[in-house]
């Protein structure tokens, strides 16, 4: 039964209201092992508030803005009609994967194709799982993201209901990537709470690969958390696309924590949205630990990008990576607010963070704030931010050799969003938004 | 769209000087300092001009302006191009239309294949010269030839742009440039700048296997060595914004011997006569 | 480093915080707390005119409205009691003089505060070419060098002085750039300055002379909350330095400065300042000042220039953004820093520069170094405003940690809103390198002396930009800081 949000009372307390009116029923129907920590969530969320712009970390985006709506929220486990032709267009060509599809944040399993998969190896909707395999799930669930002080978490925590779940054992190398595709379907506007759990076990590798699309024109607001966890040895790349048009909007809450000798990297594309904000927390608990945070914004019309990472160095002799590129055309915004925290005993850390940005047009904006807190002594931190236009002098030598002013300065920026693209592992990943990437900086010169 | 010089004619067209400058004064983009003041010079296919200078006597301002460097500023003269004005093209249109400059400086571009790169290059100058676009394996054919006739190692087209090349390997990467562009003028900007000996003959080697009737060069030297290597019809010295005199391949070795101030001294002579 | 320089510094580190004594003189002081009557009784002891009272008026009006709702800046990286603005006397001058007419009123105590500061104010005793005012507590005590000056048409006078011998063109000034609303400290301080520096460069003047304000707390349980204003005409040039000391106290003492500053078109002021009030104890934290200071300039004019250059190593907890609004076309900010926190110091200090003329540039030049247990972060904005074009950026942002207990931060901001602007910020945190100490050793140093050297080599682009004649005073405090603090 979907419940609509009663736009005429606070924000806050509609989201009280609708889970008052529907704990005990809808959000009964998913497993123990995800419900148990719905009702200390709520009080949270309460306690706390939706995130407004006195406070820091929303100084430069405006939730409230895209939030103040009556979206529906779609609580019962019916989902529009969704067809394999529907999806065909967000496939990734030569991706050979195992297939997970969610439609408005339920897995859809009609349209996935799993495929055969290693021995223990879980590739389901988090709801199953919870059902299925309650020890992994209770082990790792809400384990790594902290509702406490971020309401947002908080919310996602207590509607939770479904997501996608990957399990990789110990030792198991998973040679397919996972593929999960995310498409919003119907005519409401919808608020959509997904919640994803990835966990590798130690010396296990795995790649997961996700897409963000749409179906509707409707308005979206979609609330995400993700949850990731690498055991030692183990190596997890995970990829973000997000390119759900210009009515829908999302707070994406994703944390990694990894144990000694284990890498997690991240990927995230965003190449459309209405109001998009990402938190990224990686934290290596562990020695010899690499962390890598890749992103790169490709902003157009009105669409408004906030990318908040955190890389918490709880440990010593790590290292970590971290580059966002912004190419920012039309009126668009982007923000990005990067801290490397390194803690009193984390010694040896050697971090390393850049966020460069091209603003196209008068009328875009950029606001960076890389942050460094550093407590102990013996680390190699270094940040930097850049700012600018497309090098002159390099327009002028492509144009020396016959290339258009127009054809150069696509070339300028596909090479300035090439160093992000390089860090992809994936080759038909990499191919595929390297295309996508390149039709759109043609688009915008053209 | 812009104005284009030979619309209908076939590539290349004849009969008159491929490049004639005329009277030209050039200053810098809001500043008040004129650079060249009043240079004539007039190139034809199957030739090669030296214009040879001290540092600060505006050759390279030259080269720029014959490419269309947007920060100078034309104050007077004219630069025509078989026959018709120049100035009035964008950069590109004057590469299409055959004019090569091979910079002092090559610019890295960081992220951009050179294969990317040629790749572009090559077709945009192929169809504005109505020639059909090449194919994968007819571009790779001609990077692999290309890159034999100017020594160039062709992993290194695997690379950016310029990025990480030693000083040698991009100044032939500058000629293999214009062995793959087929320009009519090719300007080569203090080219030999910077290079040891041994880069030195492979980067002459390479202009001298490009030099044809159907190619002028402007070669611009700060010393008379380059000009052993690749030897000059004309020899042109640059003193002050000015050509102060016009000779043989003889003037470069006479000015060897006798300095700059030979120049200087017998113009600011001739100035007072 | 020669045998009697290393001993020399030894004797000094030796001393700890060498500024530590009080001078024993008779005082008026006002009773502690904060109202109406209290503002009144300082405009009413400095025989201010009334337009100058009713500003004081509205800005407390201003300040108190904000306590009561409750407000306190809790944003920096500062851990720190805030103070009992009740508890705090807001006027303390010495032997019942509000303000001395020439040297010889001033007692021989309070000349000879100064001397064993090193700051002589008998003209014949000074640092040639430095013109010196002297501010204890709340007063100027004297200005060096004033008739000179004024030949050049040069005005250079306590705060106080200015506010009755040239009114209009303090009242034209007064608060434009840092308006009292502008942040609470700004209130506090516009309500109950005390007294503080006033320049003014005419038209075509450059300085002839560096002018150098020393200002000193002597008495317990006060504040000290000068004001200094500079103001620059077209094509005028001035370099201004700041000192300042404090005694050891066992409590904290409150210092809320404001500093505008005024270019004209053409105009250069250069604002050096060698901060070095009492840290508190540095075992157990106990007292130091807090020094929490609102500096901003204003690039009025086409082609103007202002420059911020400090050395902070003083203060239990610091707050200072010194900052540029480079307002005219053409017009350049810079800020050079050297922060050093050791003991329990904290310090939280940067810049902002917003870009609102075309073709703007500005330069920031931060270097952090932390010991012991101190916590030390560059906190800074670079605005670049939609019509700001061809606006340019360069920040740097280096820290350097000495020891496992303390803490390097760096919190930049970037706000980008026109796309001609070229902005870059680099930083780097990172210890002292070991093979840039073994190569040190192996050419005979020793551990303290290769520490001196490699932090000197760290800070030297800073301390290049002071003046000269302060250039040796900060290479000497900055060594003395050092001492002892070989992790």
């Amino acid at each position: 039964m979907p419940t609509t949000l009663d736009t005429d009372v606070r924000p806050e307390d509609r989201f009280v209201s609708a889970f008052k009116v529907n704990h005990g029923q809808t959000l009964n129907g998913t497993s123990a092992s995800i419900a148990q920590q719905r009702e200390h969530a709520i009080e949270r969320f309460a306690q706390l508030g939706l995130p407004t712009k006195e406070q820091e970390a929303y100084k430069y985006t405006n939730l409230a803005t895209v939030i103040d709506r009556p979206y529906t929220l779609p609580l019962s486990p019916e989902m529009p009609a969704v067809t394999e032709e529907d999806i065909a267009p967000f496939e990734i060509d030569d991706l050979n994967a195992h297939r997970l599809v969610l439609v408005n944040g339920r897995v859809h399993e009609g349209l996935s194709d799993i495929g055969d998969l290693p021995s223990g190896v879980i590739i389901s909707s988090l709801d199953r799982a919870g059902q299925e395999h309650p020890d992994v799930v209770e082990e790792h669930y809400g384990a790594y993201v902290d509702f406490e002080d971020d309401a947002m978490a908080a919310l996602n925590t207590a509607f939770v209901q479904d997501g996608a779940f990957v399990y990789v054992p110990s030792g198991t190398l998973l040679e397919k990537p996972v593929f999960v595709l995310h498409v919003h379907a119907g005519e409401e506007d919808l608020l959509i709470q997904p919640r994803h759990l990835f966990v590798v076990e130690d010396g296990a590798v795995a790649q997961i690969i996700e897409k963000q699309h749409s179906l509707t024109d409707a308005r979206t607001f979609t609330n995400t958390v993700t949850e990731m966890y690498a055991g030692r040895d183990a190596n997890l790349q995970h990829s973000i696309t997000q390119h759900q048009g210009d009515h829908a909007s999302q707070v994406m809450t994703t944390a990694g924590y990894h144990r000694d000798n284990s890498t997690l990297t991240s990927n995230l594309f965003s190449l459309s949205g209405e109001v998009v904000r990402n938190n990224q927390t990686l934290t290596p608990d562990g020695e010899h630990c690499e962390s890598n945070l890749y992103g790169l914004v490709l902003g157009k019309g009105d669409m408004h990008v906030d990318n908040h990472t955190l890389v918490d160095h709880v440990h010593a002799d790590c290292a970590s990576n971290e580059l966002y590129k912004h190419i920012l055309n039309d009126r668009s915004t982007a923000v990005f607010n990067g801290k490397v925290f390194v803690h009193r005993d984390s010694q040896r850390i050697d971090a390393y963070q850049q966020n460069d940005s091209m603003v196209l047009t008068n009328e875009a904006n950029i606001y960076t704030k890389p942050e460094l807190e550093i407590y102990a002594d013996d680390v190699l931190c270094s940040h930097g931010a850049t700012s600018g236009q497309i090098d002159r002098e390099g327009l002028f030598y492509l144009r020396t050799r016959g290339l258009t002013e127009n054809r150069a300065r696509i070339l300028m920026l596909q090479a300035f969003a090439q160093e992000v693209l390089d860090e992809i592992r994936n080759d038909a990943v990499k191919a595929h938004i390297t295309g996508v990437v390149r039709d759109r900086l043609a688009r915008s010169f053209t | 769209m812009h104005a284009r010089i030979h619309p209908t004619t076939p590539y290349p067209p004849t009969n008159m000087a491929l490049l004639e400058v005329k009277n030209l004064h050039v200053g810098v983009e809001d500043e008040d300092i004129e650079i060249l003041k009043g240079v004539d010079l007039t190139v034809d296919t199957d030739e090669v001009h030296a214009i040879m200078g001290p540092n600060g006597s505006g050759k390279s301002t030259l080269a720029a302006v014959i490419a269309g460097r947007e920060e100078y500023e034309v104050l007077d003269g004219e630069i025509l191009y078989d026959g018709e004005d120049l100035l009035e093209l964008e950069p590109e249109e004057r590469a299409e239309e055959g004019i090569f400059l091979a910079f002092q400086y090559p610019v890295e571009l960081p992220g951009v294949s050179m294969t990317n790169f040629l790749k572009e290059a090559v077709n945009s100058v192929r169809e504005a010269r109505g020639q059909d676009e090449l194919s994968a394996a007819e571009f790779l054919q001609m990077v692999r030839e290309r890159a034999e006739l100017v020594d160039l190692n062709a992993d290194l087209t695997k690379r950016s742009v310029n990025e990480g090349f030693s000083g040698g390997e991009k100044k032939r990467n500058e000629i293999f440039q214009l062995a793959m562009l087929e320009p009519r003028l090719a300007i080569l900007d203090e080219t030999d700048s910077g290079l040891d000996i041994d880069a030195l003959q492979q980067v002459s080697d390479g202009v001298n296997k490009l030099r044809s009737e159907d190619r002028g060069f402007l070669v611009i030297t700060h010393y008379q060595r380059l000009l052993d290597y690749i030897v000059p019809d004309y020899v042109h010295v640059m003193v002050d914004g000015r050509i102060a005199r016009s000779g043989g391949k003889d003037l470069a070795i006479e000015l060897e011997e006798k300095g700059y101030d030979w120049i200087r001294s017998s113009e600011g002579a001739t100035a007072a006569a | 480093m020669s045998q009697s320089e290393t001993e020399y510094l030894q004797g000094k580190a030796d001393e700890e915080y060498k500024h530590g004594w009080t001078t024993d003189i008779k005082t008026e002081k006002a009773p502690k707390g904060l109202s109406e009557d209290i503002v009144r009784y300082i405009s009413n002891r400095k025989d201010e005119p009334e337009w100058l009272l009713e500003w004081r008026l509205k800005a407390f009006r201003h300040f108190k409205q904000r306590i009561e709702s409750g407000e306190y800046p809790g944003w920096a990286h500062l851990d720190y009691e805030e103070p009992d603005f009740q508890d705090i006397s807001y006027f303390s001058a010495p032997d019942q003089k509000a303000q001395y007419d020439s040297l010889d009123e001033v007692p021989d105590e309070i000349l000879e505060t100064f001397e064993r500061l090193g700051i002589p104010l008998e003209e014949q005793k000074a640092l040639t070419g430095v013109a010196v005012d002297a501010v204890m507590d709340s007063v100027s005590v004297a200005t060096t060098f004033k008739e000179k000056l004024e030949e050049e048409g040069v005005l250079f006078m306590s705060f106080g002085e200015a506010a009755k011998e040239h009114p209009d063109i303090v009242r034209k000034h007064l608060g434009t750039v840092i308006p009292y609303t502008d942040n609470l400290y700004a209130a506090l301080n516009s309500a109950v300055f005390s007294d503080g520096s006033f320049v003014y460069v005419p038209e075509g003047v450059d300085c002839p002379m560096e002018l150098s304000t020393y200002f000193r707390i002597n008495e317990q349980g006060t504040g000290q909350f000068e004001r200094t204003l500079i103001v620059a005409e077209p094509d005028s040039y001035v370099s201004y330095l700041e000192g300042c000391t404090a005694p050891m106290r066992k409590e904290n003492q409150l210092h809320a400065a404001v500093v505008e500053l005024i270019a004209h078109e053409d105009a250069e002021i250069k604002y050096s300042t060698i901060q070095n009030w009492y840290p508190g104890d540095p075992d157990t934290g106990e007292g130091g000042v807090y020094n929490l200071v609102t500096k901003r300039g204003l690039c009025k004019g086409d082609n103007s220039k202002i420059s911020w250059t400090q050395l902070e190593t003083g203060s239990a907890v610091t707050q200072k953004y010194p900052s540029v609004i480079l307002a005219g076309d053409d017009s350049v900010g810079e800020f050079y820093s050297v922060a050093f926190t050791k003991g329990h110091q904290q310090a939280d200090t940067g810049t902002k520069m917003q870009h609102l003329g075309k073709n703007t540039k500005s330069t920031i030049i931060s270097k952090g170094i932390s010991a012991d247990l101190a916590d030390n972060s560059y906190r800074g904005l670079v605005k670049v405003s939609k019509n700001a074009d061809n606006a340019r950026n360069f920040s740097q942002c280096d820290s350097m940690l000495l020891g496992d207990q303390c803490g390097a931060h760096t919190y930049p901001y970037i706000e980008i809103g026109n796309p001609s602007a070229q902005v870059e910020h680099e930083a780097t945190t990172s210890k002292v390198g070991e093979d840039q100490m073994f190569y040190c050793h192996s050419r005979g140093l020793g551990e303290e002396e290769a520490l001196k050297l490699i932090v000197n080599g760290f800070c030297k682009e800073i301390l290049a930009e002071l003046p000269m004649e302060f250039a040796v005073e900060a290479k000497e405090l900055l060594a003395i800081e050092l001492e002892g603090s070989v992790g």
